[in-house]
């Protein structure tokens, strides 16, 4: 039995795939080798922590009715925003068709696809009876409830990125523009409806309020281009696919959605804070003393502040970090700055109790400490995600779309007639390279000498350089560029 | 020239395994009433529909019951209130509800106002043992002590509960004589309502023997006892209380304890200015506490 993925035909049979896998484990570098044996340690450390958080009412989590929310919730938020960020911040390119974001589009939309499962796997194991919330939200749906309506944008969101990835890997063009322009739309709506679960809630001042879906958009857009730029660096930095158009186009391309967006970020956490300062509102003074001073403190000032904002921009800013190795510096903080943000945020608005409810004492603040399951999960969710990309980069033919080398993408300046007409120019496709049947061979989609072969030196890259882009990099496209 | 990359891949078309629309919408159209069936069944099964739910709750009024025509609420005295923790004792009892301190339906709270204004708030283990005074207020902290006196709490069954309306599932509800419920059967322990929930009258049920209705991991609250209130009785709490400081009635009935205490009383309500218009009303609670 075979199935045609992508344009490779692929042998289903168990036994030809163990061996398949075999032979490819056996070329793989020992770097390559330890990364995923750390990655399938994380995701065994999450299977553990699943399998004790699945069951409902068992009390593995650290969690009170005083302090609900804990730190899967931070997870799943900055997941689910994450997601949105890598659709907003590649849309410039997939829906706008500046050039300059074009290299993105792939990779983002699997990045995406794989951040929103595993902020759906998260949120399931928080619940508990997550069957019941799907079979709930289509059978008794509830208009008004803000978190109702994020499952609904959410689900709309997986079901477009799921096209999008889909369409892009089949070269369905036509499909692809539009499913990039509706998961961008969707990916506004999502994470403004995820800030609003919290912003209508008029008993934590903290959260309530008409600020907090657009500063959750602004950290979702933050989030995306920090974990794009973690992406495209190890991308130019190993030699994978694209990775010339990498360096000439996507690393400048998220230096500056970078630099104006931790701007922006930093801007909204500042007037955050001194609003709250400023402030009487009951509850809201005392949150924003349990940040400044209080037992959220320590990741405010070193995490949020120090290593999330500060440093970052001034990575960006000094002139000899301006390289390809001071982004990835800089979005790894930054990537690290938003965990910290989202896990402040949700703690804020639960740390000043609003009674005593039984056994707590008010004064000062509520406490929750995660335990190891919720640290398992977590880590185990961060884990499935590295996994699951870092497979999909090996296997999977990750070489720019060449409909976009040829300008045809939605709204396209250089090719007025838009995705009809540029593809019209290119030659017709060939036959699929490689042996009819290919059984899961990773060297047909990337040579095993391509693939994690650091290059030991790294010339600094010209910024937005205006030199002429370089012919389509992956020969492994079905297509080749017209001439 | 129509080399559009959609239906111009030969290996797509030529492999059996290939997918096309039509076979997509027809296993969408095929998975639909599967998804369906497969919820009846399950309901069957588990016993977690919702009528299945409401047939096996406890708090199901008796039959003669008219809900139009009551509207049920609580007028707490303040200072009546001796702390002694029996009404406590009393819900858990009754609404077999989890022995963990932080899981109540009730609790009472000991604020204590000092001179400056500052108000201090305990409740150890839900207050079901009382105050120990060398615990709660300290001899060399009298001095310093403005005022201070017990609140029984419990759910405000508010006229406009902000906990009915984020449900992501329509899980709990207001009825007409004005209790707020949580249907177990479509619960899904998201812990929404219980953030949303201004006076913290909610709680998950934890897994173990004692559960209220049998179920853990749903949300779990106050109800009035409305399985003896539909059936004449007061609530647990009300019953057992030494001090008469749960007064509890019919806003319907001008003659019931509740309506003349409202009467008689200068009352206030907790949290006024969220708007979620309270039906349980405090005599002498003082503003810094509320």
């Amino acid at each position: 039995m075979t199935a045609q993925v992508a344009d490779r035909r692929l042998t289903l049979d168990p036994r030809a795939a163990v061996r398949a896998v075999a032979r490819d484990v056996a070329t793989m570098s020992r770097a390559l080798k330890a990364w995923l044996v750390f990655l399938l340690v994380l995701c065994a450390t999450g299977a553990v922590g699943a399998v004790l958080a699945l069951p409902a009412g068992w009390e593995v989590l650290g969690t009170s009715p005083s302090f609900e929310w804990g730190i899967l919730i931070t997870a799943y938020v900055f997941f689910a925003i994450t997601t949105s960020g890598l659709c907003l911040a590649s849309s410039l390119g997939t829906v706008f068709g500046i050039e300059m974001f074009l290299p993105l589009e792939k990779r983002h939309a699997v990045l995406a696809l794989l951040s929103l499962i595993t902020a759906f796997g998260i949120i399931a194991l928080d619940l508990h009876y997550p069957i019941s919330m799907v079979f709930g939200a289509v059978f008794s749906p509830s208009p008004l409830s803000p978190m109702w309506w994020m499952g609904v944008f959410y689900g709309i969101y997986l079901v477009f990125l799921g096209i999008e990835v889909w369409s892009i890997f089949s070269n369905h063009w036509g499909i692809h523009r539009y499913a990039c322009m509706l998961s961008s739309i969707t990916a506004i709506l999502a994470p403004t409806t995820l800030g609003a679960v919290f912003a209508v809630l008029g008993a934590r001042p903290y959260w309530h309020g008409a600020f907090t879906p657009p500063a959750m958009m602004t950290m979702a857009f933050l989030s995306g281009t920090a974990l794009l730029g973690i992406v495209f660096c190890l991308v130019h930095r190993y030699r994978l696919a694209g990775y010339e158009r990498a360096l000439t186009l996507a690393i400048p391309a998220i230096r500056l959605l970078m630099t104006i967006t931790l701007v922006v970020a930093g801007l909204v956490v500042a007037w955050q804070i001194l609003w709250g300062m400023y402030g009487v509102i009951p509850g809201l003074a005392d949150a924003n003393r349990a940040i400044f001073a209080g037992p959220l403190a320590l990741w405010f000032w070193v995490v949020r502040v120090g290593a999330g904002l500060v440093i970052p921009l001034l990575l960006l800013l000094i002139p000899r970090t301006r390289t390809p190795e001071g982004l990835f510096a800089t979005c790894c903080l930054v990537f690290l700055g938003i965990f910290a943000d989202r896990a402040i945020f949700v703690s804020a608005g639960q740390i000043v109790p609003g009674t005593a409810v039984g056994g707590v004492v008010s004064d000062p603040f509520a406490e929750y400490v995660p335990t190891l399951v919720e640290a398992a999960v977590v880590l185990g969710a961060f884990g499935f995600f590295g996994l699951a990309y870092t497979l999909v980069e090996r296997y999977a033919p990750m070489g720019e779309h060449t409909g976009h080398l040829a300008g045809a993408f939605l709204g396209s300046t250089e090719q007025p007639g838009g995705t009809r007409e540029a593809l019209s120019n290119l030659v017709p496709a060939p036959e699929p390279v490689g042996p009819p049947e290919t059984v899961l061979a990773p060297e047909t989609v990337l040579a095993p000498e391509t693939v994690l072969a650091p290059e030991p030196v790294l010339a600094p890259e010209p910024v937005l350089a205006p030199e002429p882009v370089p012919p389509a990099t992956p020969s492994l496209d079905p297509v080749e560029d017209a001439p | 020239m129509s080399q559009t990359g959609r239906a111009g891949s030969p290996g797509q078309a030529a492999s059996p395994a290939a997918l096309s629309r039509r076979r997509v919408l027809q296993l969408g159209a095929a998975a639909l009433p599967a998804l369906c069936g497969a919820r009846l069944l399950a309901d069957a099964l588990t016993g977690s529909g919702v009528e299945t739910a409401r047939a096996a709750d406890t708090t199901a009024p008796a039959d003669a019951y008219d809900p139009s025509a009551h509207s049920w609420a609580f007028a707490i005295d303040t200072t009546t209130c001796i702390g002694c923790g029996r009404c406590v004792e009393a819900c858990k009892l009754e609404n077999h509800v989890p022995e963990e301190p932080e899981m109540n339906r009730t609790w009472v709270e000991l604020h204590v106002i000092d001179q400056d204004g500052t108000v201090r708030v305990s409740s150890p283990d839900g207050g079901i043992h009382g105050f120990p005074t060398e615990e709660t207020m300290p001899a060399d902290d009298a001095a310093n002590v403005r005022d201070a006196y017990f609140v029984p709490r419990t759910c405000m069954q508010c006229e406009n509960p902000p906990c009915t309306w984020v449900c992501p599932v329509s899980a709990t509800f207001r009825t007409e004589d004005g209790i707020v419920f949580v249907d177990e059967g479509r619960c899904i322990g998201c812990g929404y309502c219980i953030v949303a929930c201004p006076y913290g009258a909610r709680y998950i049920v934890p897994a173990g023997e004692t559960t209220p209705k049998g179920v853990a991991g749903v949300v779990d609250k106050c109800t009035f006892c409305y399985h003896r209130i539909t059936r004449g009785q007061l609530p647990a709490c009300a019953e057992v209380c030494p001090a008469n400081a749960r007064i509890f009635g019919d806003l319907r009935d001008a003659a019931s304890p509740v309506s003349v205490a409202l009467n008689e009383n200068r009352v206030r309500v907790m949290k006024p200015a969220l708007g979620t218009r309270p039906q349980v009303w405090y005599i002498g609670l003082e503003e810094e506490v509320i």
